[in-house]
């Protein structure tokens, strides 16, 4: 199963890396930097989804101590840090030449640096904590916690005047040409498929470590 | 508008380091767990046995009953 679920992976990341880099036209303002954008924004999506995806664990966990709960809310939060660092170094590359700096403190770089940080310190407290069971009560409260802090990144481009442009894809008015929503979307699909793929095999490695330590 | 491919290719390839880091790093792991939980005899080859049982001398191999000791670098810390 994880074997298909990795082939599928890298056919949909080949298909969306021939999209961005080729199929997509230029862009009139930006120029070819724009192509950033289709491994950017996939990546702060995916890690949006893991860390809702450790809310939702984290909760599960607190309220049934399912051991599985625990490590899905581990190998999600552990994988979006990863597409956190991505969204980060992308974007940065991508400022330089648009913006003329590599980092600012505006309310969207700084809401998300945070947010990085905060499940740095969830995966952190995971491994300082020797006894199984309470490291994984104390990191499931700290997953809730820390989960508020996505929609203050989300909307804090709305919610602040701020360096970083408002969401491009659900802004109301004319939107992006098809085209360039398109390569959008497979790129979507290819990231989100990706995110599948570590989380199956992170868990799965993770209960053989719980199997091989019982 | 330069084209600035340098940023894009940047871009794209500090993000396939990454990723591909990440996945080595848990097919290493996932090796690392076969290696721990596959039986002694495993370790055994069909050459090595049929080479000692042909010339019929006492092999100083540490025997494979008991515990074999793990490589150094495959030790965790409880070993």
């Amino acid at each position: 199963m994880i074997r298909g679920l990795g082939a599928v992976t890298v056919l949909a990341l080949a298909a969306g890396l021939v999209a961005g880099l080729g199929l997509a036209p230029r862009e009139a303002t930006q120029g070819n930097v724009q192509r950033i954008m289709y491994l950017h924004v996939p990546s702060v999506w995916v890690a949006y989804l893991a860390f809702a995806v450790v809310f939702v664990a984290s909760i599960a966990y607190l309220a049934k101590r399912a051991d599985a709960a625990d490590r899905l809310a581990h190998a999600s939060a552990e994988v979006g840090v990863v597409f956190t660092g991505i969204t980060i170094a992308t974007g940065s590359i991508w400022g330089k030449p648009t913006w003329g700096t590599w980092w600012t403190w505006d309310a969207r770089l700084t809401s998300v640096s945070i947010l990085f940080v905060m499940y740095l310190g969830y995966l952190l407290l995971r491994g300082m904590i020797d006894d199984r069971e309470r490291g994984a009560r104390y990191a499931a409260v700290l997953g809730i916690v820390a989960a508020f802090n996505i929609p203050l990144v989300h909307f804090s481009v709305i919610w602040w005047r701020t360096l970083h442009q408002p969401p491009s894809l659900m802004k109301p008015g004319p939107g992006m040409p098809l085209v360039i929503v398109t390569v959008l979307l497979v790129n979507f699909v290819a990231f989100s498929l990706l995110y599948a793929y570590f989380v199956v095999k992170r868990v799965h490695l993770l209960r053989r470590e719980a199997e091989a330590a019982s | 508008m330069p084209d600035n491919w340098s940023f894009v290719l940047a871009a794209y390839g500090l993000a396939a380091v990454v990723l591909l880091g990440y996945w080595r790093m848990l097919v290493r792991h996932e090796n690392d767990l076969e290696a721990q939980s596959a039986p002694p005899s495993a370790h055994l080859t069909p050459g090595s046995q049929t080479t000692s049982a042909q010339t019929g001398e006492r092999s100083h191999a540490a025997p494979f009953s008991g515990h074999p000791r793990p490589k150094p670098d495959s030790r965790t810390s409880l070993q």
